[in-house]
C-alpha cells in the first residue's frame, strides 16, 4: 500500500498530538511513580502484620537449665523470645539457642498430625491418620502383648526422668508390668552417682558459682553449654569483674579455655588421674581440711591410695604436667577461700567416668567445701509429685519382677537408675526373639545421640513397634511406627523442673502455652492418659485424672499458684550430706583402639553454636557455625600443624582426608590449629543429622558415627571421652 | 506544633572482649529481631547476611601459648567528620544517611538500589547484599517482627542499631508527655542478648549513660582507627595483642607484644 | 484564527495542512482523555468496604471523640481501626435498624470474625508512622491528615492502585496530585513539607532536612 502524504502526515500528526496530549496528562508522570514504587514493594516479600504487642512470661525447655522466658508477640504471632527479667537462674539473659526457639515452633521440622510408618523402618516414610486411630492402634499394640504375659518386653525412653511427664510415663510402665522405664543420661546421673557413693544422699548436684573464688574445671564448657547455660555465662562475667581465677585442663582450647586466666592442656582422658595428682599435693603438704575429712568414713584408704600411686613424677606420663604446674595448682586451689572443682566435658550432656567425677569431687571435699558458700551442693529432689501408689493386678506385679533390660539397678549396675547405652546391645546380642517387642521414646532421639549411631539404628530396626511422641522429625522418629506428636514447647503447660541448674535449692518452673497448638498435635500427658484409659482396669485406674492439666495442677497443689503467676518456685529444701570416701576402686576410661595401628585421639567437642542433643540445631544457629567448622557439606576436623605433616600426608588447610575409627570411617576437612595438642583430632558434635530438613540435614558428619561406648566399670554408663584415630589420603 | 527537636544524642556500643564468649547470642538476637533471613547453606561468609557477626582473632604464636579472642562487629554507625560516614559519602540514592539526633547511620531499603558503592566505602565489611530474594520456610513467617520492613532482592542492608526500638521508646516517652527516654528504655536487641553482660549501649554523650565512662578505659580501643572513620563502638580488652589487631599496625610499630 | 492555517497551507502547499492540525488535534484530545479520564479508571480497582459505618452516628454517643475508638495504647502505639472486641461491648445484638449493623452482627460479631476493613490512609510497610508523636507530642489533630472522616455517615468507595496496591489515598483523589487540603494527599513529599516547615529534626547529613530514620523503618 502506497502512503500518500496527507495520510503520512495525518498519521504524524495524530502521534505528535497523542504525545502532547499524554505528556500534558497525568498518565506518564503517575506511572512512572507507581512503577518505582512497585519495584520497590515486591508481592512475594512478606509484610509481617502490625498489631497489638503482649508478652507471655514462660520456661524454656529446649535443656533442662531451666531458664524463664519472656515471649513477645503480635496479635496471636510470637516474634520473639528474650530473657525472663528477675528469674532466679537467668535474669534476664538467654542463650542462642533459646533467642532462635521460634524457628522451631514454626519450623518445617514439625510433626503436623498423627502418622503412621507406610515404608522400611528408618525410611521416614508415613501416612497421616487420625488421633483416634492412632491412639486405638497403640494401644491394642500394648494390650496384646499384656495378655500375651509380654508386658516386661515394652521399654520406655524419656529425655529426662524429672517431671510429670516423664513420671506418668514410667507409671504407665509400672501398672502395665515393666520395669524398663529410662532416661538419657547425662553428667547430671554420674554427678547423682557421686553424691551416692561420697555422702550416702540422693541428690543433685548444686554449684554456688556466683560465691566461688578459685574454679577449677576439668575440661567442663563453662562457657559452651556446661550446667544452666546463662547462669554460668554471668558468673564467668562476674569472675572477670572480680578477678576471679578460672583453670581451665583441656586438651583443646575451647572458649572456655581462651577466657580462663590459665589454660593447662593435659593428655585427654587424663583428668581424674591429674585431679587426684591435686589430692595427693595436698594431703602431703597438709592442704586439706583436716576436721572435715579426717574422721570421714574411708579417709585413710583413700590417702594411702593417692599417695602410693598418685605422686607427680607417677603421674607426669599420663597427664603431660609437670610436677611444678600441678604442685602450684593445688597451692591455688587449697589457697582460695572457697575453691570450687567442676567436672564434665563440654556441655555435660554426656556422662563421663566414675573415676574422674569421684575424683573431682574428692578434691571439693579435701577443700571442706561441701554445701558451704561457694562450693558443691547436694540437692535434694523437690518431691512435689507425691501420687497415690498405684494398685498393681498380676500381670503388672509379674512384669515388674522381671529384670530390667538395661542391667539397671541389678548387682553389677547397683547404683545407675537407667542404662540407655546398655540397650542397643541388650537387643543385638538377645535370641530369638527381639527383647524389646514395644518401645515408647519421649524427648529423645537416641538413633543420633548415642554412640555408635550404626549399631543403635540396627538395634531400632529389630523393635517391632515403635511408638514416637517427638514434635519433630527427628532420626529416632524416622524409626517410629506410629508417631503421636507432641505440642512443640512453646505450646504447651508442662512443669520444669530446672534440674541442672545448679543451684543450691531445687527449682521448679513451669513452662506455659505462649501461642495456641499450630497444628493437629497432643500433648503428650493427655496422650499418655489415653493410653491408659484405653487399656482399661487398674492401668486406667491407677490415672484418674481427666486430663494432664488437671493432672498438673493437682500435683502442684499449693505451688500452682504461685508458679502460675511467676513461673518459677524456689523450693526451700536441702539435705545433710555425711562425707565419706569411696572404698570401690573405679578405673579411669581410656580411648578405644590400638596405639600403634591408630596413632591419634579423635575427641568430640561441644560448640554452643551447635545443639547437639534432642533439639536439632535451628536455622540460625547453623548459620552462626563458622567456615572453619563447615563448609558446604564439608565438617572440618582440628588438627595441630605438627601433627598435619607427618608421613605422607603433609595436610594444609582445608585438605580432605580419611578419618578412621575402629568404628568407621569418614570423609571429612582440616582445620589446622595451634589451639589443640598435637596428636588430638577434634570433631565438632552436632552435625551430621539424616533426618531434620534441609537446614540441617546432610551437613557434615555424626561424630558418634564415629565413635563407640565405653562402658564405665563402675557406673555401668557410657563415659566415652574419644577415640584413637588415624588419618589417610583421600581421593576428591 | 511544637518545634520536634530533641536533645543531639550520639549512640554507641562499648563492647567488653574480656567477657565476651564467642557464644554468638547477639548474632541470632538480632537476626531474630531484624527479621534477617537465611538459606540452606550459610557457609559462604561472603554472602551471608549478619548484621553482627563474630569474629574470632588468634595471636599467631604456636601450641602451647597460642590465644584467641572474639570480636562482635556491628555497623560502627562512623560519624567519620561531622557525619561524612564514608558509606553516606558514596551514596548516590540517599539511601544512606547519617542524623545527627541519634548518631545513627540509616539504610532505607526501597530507596536503596543495590549499587553497592557503600559496601566497597565500608572498611568494616558491616554492609551486606541480598543477593537472593529472602525465602522463609512455609509457616515460619509467622515470627517476622513488624517493626522491620523485610528486604528484598538486590538490594543493601546492614545494623541499625535497632533504630526501631528508639521509635518505639520515643512512643511510649511521647504517650507519657516525655520527649526524653531513659538509658534502659532503648537498647538493642544484642545487648539485651548478651548473657555475658558484654556488650554495653547508650549514648556516649550522656554522662549518666554506662557507656560514657566505660569508652574512658584505658583498655578501650575503636577497630581501624586511623582511617579516620571516628566509630561509635568502642571495644575494651585487657590483652595487648587485642588492642594491636584492632588497628591496622605495621609489624615493628608500636608497642612492643607481650605474651 | 484563520491566519496561521493560511500560512500554513503555503507552506504545505496542498490541504494536508489542515488534515495534520485536525489529526493533531485529535491526537492531543484522545490522549488527554485516556490520560485524564480513562487511565484514572483503569488504574483503581474500587472496592466497597464490607460493613458500612456511620461515624456521624458514633461520635455522637462516645465521650473522648475520636480517641474513644482509635486510641492509644499503654506502649505509645496506636490501635488503628478497633477491632471486633471494642464493638462488641454495644453491639452484641442488632441495637438499630440500619441493614449494615444487621450484617455487622450477624457475619462478625456472632461468628467471632473480625472484620476485614480497607484502611484509606495505610502506609506502605516501609514506613514507621507515629500517630503519638504527631497528636501527643505535636498537638496535631486527626482532621490535619484524614480530613473529616469523623463526621461522615458512610464510608466512601476504596479504590486501590492495581500496581502499587496502595490506597488511592495515598496519591490524592487529584490525579494529577494537586492538593487544597492538607488530607489530599499522604506521600513522602507531603510529610517532608510538613516537617521542613516546622523543623522537625533537621539532623540529615544528606539533605540538611529530616533524617531518613524519623519516618522509615
Amino acid at each position: 500500500m502506497k502512503v500518500s502524504r496527507r495520510t503520512f502526515l495525518s498519521i504524524g500528526s495524530f502521534i505528535v498530538g497523542g504525545a502532547a496530549g499524554t505528556a500534558l496528562s497525568p498518565l506518564p508522570w503517575k506511572l512512572t511513580d507507581d512503577l518505582s514504587i512497585w519495584t520497590q514493594n515486591w508481592p512475594w516479600t512478606p509484610m509481617p502484620e502490625r498489631g497489638e504487642v503482649s508478652y507471655v512470661n514462660s520456661v524454656c525447655t529446649l535443656c533442662p537449665g531451666g531458664c524463664g522466658i519472656s515471649v513477645r508477640k503480635v496479635n496471636d504471632r510470637a516474634v520473639k523470645i528474650e530473657g525472663m527479667k528477675g528469674h532466679p537462674v537467668n535474669d534476664g539473659g538467654i542463650c542462642i539457642l533459646g533467642l532462635s526457639g521460634l524457628q522451631l515452633l514454626y519450623g518445617p521440622t514439625r510433626i503436623k498430625t498423627p502418622l503412621k510408618r507406610v515404608g522400611e523402618k528408618g525410611q521416614g516414610k508415613f501416612k497421616k491418620i487420625s488421633w483416634d486411630e492412632a491412639l486405638k492402634e497403640v494401644a491394642e499394640k500394648l494390650g496384646t502383648l499384656r495378655s500375651e504375659g509380654k508386658s516386661h518386653t515394652v521399654a520406655c525412653v524419656s529425655g529426662s526422668a524429672c517431671g510429670t511427664v516423664p513420671q506418668l510415663l514410667k507409671r504407665l510402665l509400672t501398672v502395665y508390668g515393666s520395669p524398663n522405664f529410662m532416661s538419657v543420661p547425662t553428667m547430671q546421673d554420674a554427678y547423682a552417682v557421686t553424691l551416692k557413693l561420697m555422702h550416702g544422699v540422693d541428690a543433685c548436684p548444686g554449684f554456688d558459682v556466683e560465691n566461688a573464688d578459685f574454679i577449677l574445671s576439668f575440661g567442663s564448657g563453662i562457657i559452651e553449654g556446661w550446667g544452666s547455660t546463662v547462669r554460668m555465662f554471668k558468673a564467668n562475667s562476674a569472675w572477670q569483674d572480680k578477678k576471679i581465677k578460672v583453670v581451665q585442663i583441656e586438651s583443646r582450647m575451647s572458649n572456655t579455655a581462651a577466657k580462663a586466666a590459665k589454660w593447662i592442656p593435659a593428655r585427654p582422658g587424663s583428668e581424674g588421674v591429674l585431679a587426684l595428682g591435686i589430692a595427693y599435693m595436698m594431703l602431703r603438704d597438709g592442704l586439706y581440711k583436716k576436721e572435715v575429712c579426717d574422721s570421714a568414713a574411708g579417709f585413710e584408704d583413700f590417702r594411702k591410695t593417692v599417695s602410693e600411686n598418685y605422686a607427680p613424677e607417677n603421674i607426669a606420663a599420663a597427664t603431660g604436667i609437670e610436677k611444678e604446674t600441678i604442685e602450684s595448682l593445688a597451692k591455688e586451689f587449697a589457697g582460695a577461700a572457697s575453691p570450687l572443682a567442676i567436672c564434665g566435658r563440654g556441655q555435660g550432656h554426656t556422662p563421663g567416668s566414675q573415676y574422674e567425677f569421684m575424683a573431682v569431687h574428692a578434691l571439693n571435699a579435701l577443700a571442706g567445701n561441701i554445701n558451704k558458700a561457694g562450693g558443691v551442693f547436694t540437692v535434694p529432689d523437690p518431691k512435689y509429685i507425691a501420687w497415690a501408689e498405684p494398685e498393681l493386678d498380676e500381670t503388672a506385679q509379674k512384669g515388674m519382677s522381671s529384670p530390667r533390660i538395661d542391667g539397671a539397678g541389678s548387682e553389677t549396675y547397683p547404683h545407675a537408675k537407667s542404662l540407655l547405652n546398655r540397650l542397643p546391645p541388650a537387643i543385638l546380642s538377645a535370641q530369638g526373639e527381639c527383647p524389646v517387642q514395644a518401645l515408647l521414646i519421649s524427648e529423645a532421639n537416641p538413633c543420633y545421640t548415642l554412640s555408635d549411631t550404626q549399631t543403635v539404628k540396627k538395634a531400632f530396626a529389630k523393635i517391632p513397634f515403635v511408638v514416637s511422641f517427638s514434635s519433630y522429625m527427628d532420626e529416632t522418629a524416622q524409626y517410629a511406627d506410629i508417631i503421636l506428636p507432641n505440642h512443640a514447647y512453646l505450646e504447651r503447660l508442662e512443669d520444669a523442673p530446672a534440674y541442672a541448674a545448679g543451684l543450691s535449692k531445687p527449682v521448679i518452673g513451669l513452662s506455659k502455652p505462649v501461642v495456641t497448638p499450630q497444628f493437629d498435635t497432643k500433648h503428650t500427658g493427655d496422650a499418655v492418659i489415653a493410653l491408659a484409659k484405653a487399656l482399661g482396669d487398674k492401668v486406667a485406674a491407677a490415672f484418674p485424672w481427666e486430663s494432664y492439666a488437671a493432672c498438673l495442677e493437682e500435683t502442684l497443689g499449693d505451688k500452682w499458684k504461685s508458679l502460675n503467676e511467676k513461673c518459677f518456685a524456689v523450693v526451700e529444701e536441702s539435705i545433710e550430706a555425711p562425707l565419706q570416701f569411696f572404698k570401690q576402686e573405679c578405673k579411669p576410661v581410656f580411648a578405644e583402639g590400638d596405639e600403634k595401628q591408630y596413632p591419634f585421639v579423635l575427641m568430640p567437642y561441644d560448640s554452643i553454636r551447635l545443639a547437639n542433643g534432642f533439639i536439632g540445631n535451628t536455622p540460625f544457629l547453623t548459620k552462626t557455625v563458622p567456615d572453619t567448622v563447615l563448609r558446604k557439606n564439608d565438617i572440618f576436623v582440628e588438627i595441630n600443624p605438627k601433627s598435619a605433616g607427618g608421613d605422607s600426608l603433609s595436610l594444609r588447610e582445608g585438605s580432605a582426608v580419611m578419618l578412621t575409627t575402629p568404628k568407621g570411617s569418614a570423609k571429612v576437612r582440616v582445620h589446622l590449629s595451634e589451639e589443640i595438642m598435637p596428636g588430638v583430632i577434634a570433631i565438632p558434635r552436632g552435625l551430621g543429622h539424616t533426618a531434620y530438613d534441609k537446614y540441617l540435614a546432610g551437613k557434615g558428619i555424626n561424630c558418634n558415627e564415629l565413635i563407640g561406648p565405653a562402658e564405665d566399670s563402675g557406673s555401668g554408663f557410657d563415659a566415652v571421652w574419644g577415640i584413637r584415630a588415624k588419618l589417610s589420603s583421600v581421593s576428591i | 506544633m511544637n518545634k520536634q527537636h530533641n536533645k543531639a544524642k550520639k549512640f554507641g556500643m562499648v563492647i567488653d572482649l574480656d567477657k565476651c564468649t564467642g557464644c554468638g547470642a547477639c548474632m541470632v538476637a538480632c537476626m531474630a529481631e531484624n527479621n534477617v533471613p537465611f538459606k540452606a547453606d550459610e557457609t559462604n561468609k561472603l554472602d551471608s547476611i549478619t548484621w553482627l557477626r563474630v569474629y574470632k582473632l588468634t595471636n599467631g604464636k604456636s601450641f602451647p601459648n597460642a590465644d584467641f579472642c572474639y570480636l562482635p562487629r556491628p555497623c560502627m554507625h562512623c560519624e567519620g567528620s561531622h557525619g561524612h560516614s564514608p558509606c553516606v559519602s558514596v551514596c548516590p540514592a540517599t539511601a544512606t544517611d547519617y542524623s545527627h539526633e541519634t548518631g545513627i547511620v540509616s539504610q532505607i531499603y526501597t530507596r536503596c538500589f543495590g549499587c553497592r558503592y557503600c559496601m566497597a566505602a565500608c572498611p568494616y565489611h558491616a554492609r551486606y547484599f541480598n543477593w537472593w530474594d529472602p525465602v522463609w520456610p512455609e509457616g515460619m513467617e509467622k515470627y517476622l517482627n513488624p517493626n522491620v520492613s523485610v528486604r528484598m532482592r538486590g538490594i543493601v542492608e546492614k545494623c541499625s542499631f535497632c533504630y526501631h526500638r528508639y521509635q518505639l521508646a520515643m512512643e511510649k516517652a511521647y504517650y507519657e508527655g516525655r520527649r526524653e527516654i531513659e538509658e534502659q528504655e532503648y537498647q538493642t536487641a544484642c545487648t539485651q542478648a548478651c548473657p555475658a553482660g558484654a556488650i554495653v549501649f547508650g549514648d556516649l554523650d550522656n554522662p549518666e549513660h554506662a557507656v560514657h565512662e566505660l569508652k574512658k578505659n584505658p583498655n578501650a580501643f575503636r577497630l581501624l582507627e586511623r582511617l579516620g572513620t571516628n566509630p561509635k563502638v568502642y571495644y575494651i580488652s585487657s590483652r595487648e595483642w587485642v588492642r594491636q589487631a584492632g588497628d591496622n599496625y605495621l609489624r615493628q610499630e608500636g608497642k612492643s607484644e607481650k605474651n | 484564527m484563520s491566519k496561521p492555517v493560511d500560512h500554513k497551507k503555503e507552506v504545505l502547499g496542498d490541504g494536508s495542512g489542515g488534515f495534520a492540525i485536525l489529526f493533531f488535534l485529535l491526537g492531543l484530545v484522545a490522549s488527554l482523555i485516556v490520560g485524564w479520564v480513562v487511565y484514572p479508571k483503569l488504574l483503581y480497582s474500587q472496592k466497597n468496604q464490607p460493613v458500612d459505618f456511620n461515624h456521624a452516628l458514633h461520635i455522637d454517643l462516645v465521650d473522648e471523640g475520636c480517641e474513644s475508638c482509635h486510641f492509644f495504647r499503654e506502649d505509645g502505639t496506636y490501635s488503628g481501626v478497633p477491632k471486633l472486641a471494642q464493638c462488641i461491648g454495644c453491639h452484641e445484638e442488632v441495637q438499630g435498624e440500619t441493614k449494615d449493623e444487621a450484617i455487622f452482627v450477624e457475619q462478625y460479631v456472632k461468628q467471632g470474625r473480625e472484620v476485614p476493613w480497607l484502611i484509606y490512609a495505610k502506609q506502605p510497610d516501609c514506613v514507621f508512622f507515629s500517630h503519638v508523636a504527631h497528636v501527643k507530642a505535636g498537638g496535631m489533630d486527626c482532621v490535619t491528615c484524614h480530613g473529616h472522616i469523623g463526621e461522615s455517615a458512610s464510608l466512601k468507595v476504596y479504590e486501590e492502585n492495581r500496581i502499587t496496591g496502595y490506597s488511592r489515598d495515598i496519591w490524592g483523589k487529584n490525579i494529577s496530585g494537586l492538593k487544597t487540603n492538607t488530607w489530599d494527599r499522604m506521600k513522602m513529599d507531603d510529610c517532608s513539607e510538613c516537617h521542613e516547615e516546622k523543623g522537625v529534626n533537621a539532623t540529615s547529613v544528606q539533605t540538611g532536612k529530616g533524617a531518613c530514620f524519623v519516618c522509615h523503618k
